[in-house]
């Protein structure tokens, strides 16, 4: 006779969630996320489509500043790598989109791995230093590329047909993104919990004891830096072919902060916290506007006319707000707030 | 040979800038241990106050000197009691990235208050041009590597030879001890950051007399990220003498080479020296104790 709950066999084991509740949800949510294309409009359609592209980048950063602990100020460069090994290798190699999108992953990551071998011997802040220069080498670099990279004037990307799929619909490109965005999530969430994440982590909290354990701090933090560096990638190959023309222009460094902001919102080292604030941190800026534009008169001016600046304050003040008031972000007011809905009328 | 020395000698008076703001970096690092990467913002926040009391008010050379260090003192003493007191005791990632929003929100406030279009910083006499030995140098140009020796000189004798200077380095050598010692831990950081923030507003408005105020002047405070990593975070006069360094470089750069490159010089050199010593040059040796 059966007197609790047993787990019989290596599925029930690995399988991410055994809560018939999360499974529901997680099924549900999948569903509405594909028909949304029939639902929504194209603006409503565009700014999801974003959220997933996005999605991904932050995914990227929360490896390497999330999970390892390195603070990186410089991954817009790997976004731009991305968006720019996807470009050159579909308009200047004529390749397959298919493989320029491979592409768009492994030439960031192995520049990651550059960037990740001062890591090695930098102390915390002394790496987000270089990360910062990174990014500007690469952006002073593309400047200087002549023909090859575009230099100043940019590169026009067509929409591709990817793996027999047609990509010039805004429908059929939003598919795309939430494929892609849906294996991101998958593969973060499993690598937090293999030996991988949890070697990361424990760099993270303290990378001398993680060594005393064992811990290689050259593979796992060159291994952190490879995967951020493709994930972002990617999401800069994603940008691209969504904005149909890259030049270094579309990557500010406004991004890399964009992409802090993000994880700090959402809450540093974990990958819910990453999709609350991908959607937080990019519906803020329209919201705020359409709040603008509601009040109207003089406001609503400066909205359009400082679209930039006000975006960038929003940002900041973000990031300084949940630092200050709530570090561990919108995901620890979810808890919070699931907590108080579970065990309501009681406290705990 | 002259173009060279007159590449040496403009170097010297942008590195003089830079070296003003990397002593800024090296000293929060030193008192606080954290980078404040709102640094450059500062500098181009305080640049454009006393710019405005100096079209107002009519300001001579001197009374802009002082005027810009005591905006950038008061400005520093703000973010210190206001943002950053708070922060103390948080982990120094959460405290970095503070001062990254800090960052941002300062350089689109000066953006929406005075807009975008650069400005001339007129200040009597500043654009005199002075004869030595073959060159001409502005008297601008001048008082900003003056500003930077005196800087230098005034530094080191506060941090040897004055109680609140000697109080200051222990708290950087150890905090807890320090406080045992009765040192106010927090009355440091306040001093560090007025010191730190006076320092990037002298170099804002000297950068802004001799180069024009746009709102690129923030990048003053990426272009010393080099020289403080060169010098060593915790290394302040260090700091100060890499800023000439990297500021050479990059004339001769720019000059010889191509203008591209001028702009990430600094930042290829600190990669290479990273490489070889990651404390910087003139850093002290971090040892790992468990």
């Amino acid at each position: 006779m059966r007197s609790g709950f047993f787990k019989q066999g290596y599925g029930e084991l690995v399988v991410l969630t055994d809560s018939p509740g999360v499974q529901a949800w997680t099924a549900a949510l999948l569903i509405v996320m594909a028909v949304a294309p029939f639902l929504l409009s194209t603006y409503l359609l565009s700014h999801l489509t974003v959220i997933l592209f996005t999605l991904v980048g932050a995914l990227g950063l929360m490896v390497l500043t999330g999970f390892t602990g390195l603070i990186s100020l410089g991954h817009v460069g790997f976004l731009m790598l991305g968006g720019y090994a996807y470009a050159i290798g579909v308009t200047r190699m004529d390749l397959l989109p298919e493989v320029a999108l491979v592409l768009s992953a492994v030439v960031p990551a192995l520049f990651g791995l550059i960037v990740g071998i001062p890591s090695l011997r930098l102390h915390g802040l002394y790496l987000a230093i270089t990360t910062l220069a990174f990014a500007h080498i690469v952006s002073a670099t593309i400047l200087g590329g002549g023909t090859f990279t575009g230099a100043g004037s940019g590169i026009m990307v067509d929409r591709p047909v990817i793996l027999g799929m047609d990509l010039s619909s805004d429908e059929a490109f939003y598919w795309f993104c939430l494929a892609v965005c849906g294996f991101a999530v998958l593969a973060v969430l499993n690598l937090r919990r293999s030996y991988i994440g949890r070697a990361l982590m424990a760099i993270r909290d303290n990378d001398i004891a993680a060594r005393t354990m064992g811990i290689s701090l050259v593979r796992y933090k060159l291994l952190a830096f490879l995967i951020s560096a493709a994930l972002t990638g990617i999401a800069g190959a994603l940008m691209g072919i969504y904005m149909s023309f890259i030049s270094v222009e579309s990557f500010p460094f406004l991004l890399s902060i964009e992409a802090l902001a993000i994880i700090i919102v959402g809450g540093i080292g974990s990958v819910l916290g990453a999709v609350f604030g991908t959607i937080f941190i990019v519906t803020m800026p329209e919201l705020f506007a359409m709040l603008m534009s509601a009040i109207g008169g003089q406001l609503a001016d400066a909205m359009t006319t400082m679209a930039h600046e006000v975006k960038t304050i929003l940002y900041g003040v973000a990031i300084i707000a949940f630092l200050r008031f709530d570090p561990r972000g919108l995901r620890g007011i979810w808890h919070d707030l699931r907590h108080a809905w579970v065990f309501w009328p009681l406290r705990y | 040979m002259s173009y060279f020395i007159e590449l040496v000698a403009s170097g010297l008076a942008i590195g003089a800038v830079y070296g003003l703001v990397a002593m800024g970096f090296a000293v929060i690092y030193k008192a606080t241990g954290i980078i404040n990467f709102a640094q450059g913002e500062m500098g181009m926040l305080t640049a454009y106050t006393s710019w405005s009391i100096a079209v107002t008010l009519g300001t001579d050379a001197v009374s802009t000197v002082l005027v810009s260090i005591a905006v950038g003192a008061v400005l520093g003493l703000l973010c210190e009691r206001l943002i950053m007191r708070p922060m103390l005791g948080e982990p120094v990632l959460s405290v970095v990235l503070v001062t990254v929003g800090l960052a941002v929100v300062l350089r689109s406030v000066v953006t929406m208050i005075w807009g975008a279009a650069p400005h001339k910083f007129e200040v009597a006499g500043a654009d005199t041009i002075l004869q030595i030995g073959g060159i001409g140098v502005r008297t601008s140009q001048l008082t900003v590597v003056a500003m930077l020796l005196l800087a230098i000189a005034g530094f080191w004798y506060f941090l040897r030879h004055s109680r609140f200077g000697v109080a200051m380095r222990a708290a950087a050598a150890d905090e807890k001890t320090a406080r045992l010692m009765g040192v106010s831990t927090a009355r440091v950081q306040a001093v560090a950051w007025a010191a730190a923030s006076g320092l990037a507003g002298l170099a804002g408005a000297l950068f802004a007399v001799i180069y024009g105020l746009a709102p690129t002047i923030f990048e003053i405070g990426l272009k010393a990220f080099p020289a403080t990593v060169l010098g060593g975070f915790d290394s302040i006069l260090g700091s100060a003498a890499s800023g000439l360094i990297i500021g050479v470089l990059e004339n001769l750069v720019g000059g010889y080479l191509s203008s591209t490159l001028k702009e990430i010089a600094g930042f290829v050199l600190i990669l290479v020296v990273l490489m070889v010593r990651p404390f910087g040059l003139f850093g002290e040796k971090r040892i790992e104790r468990v």
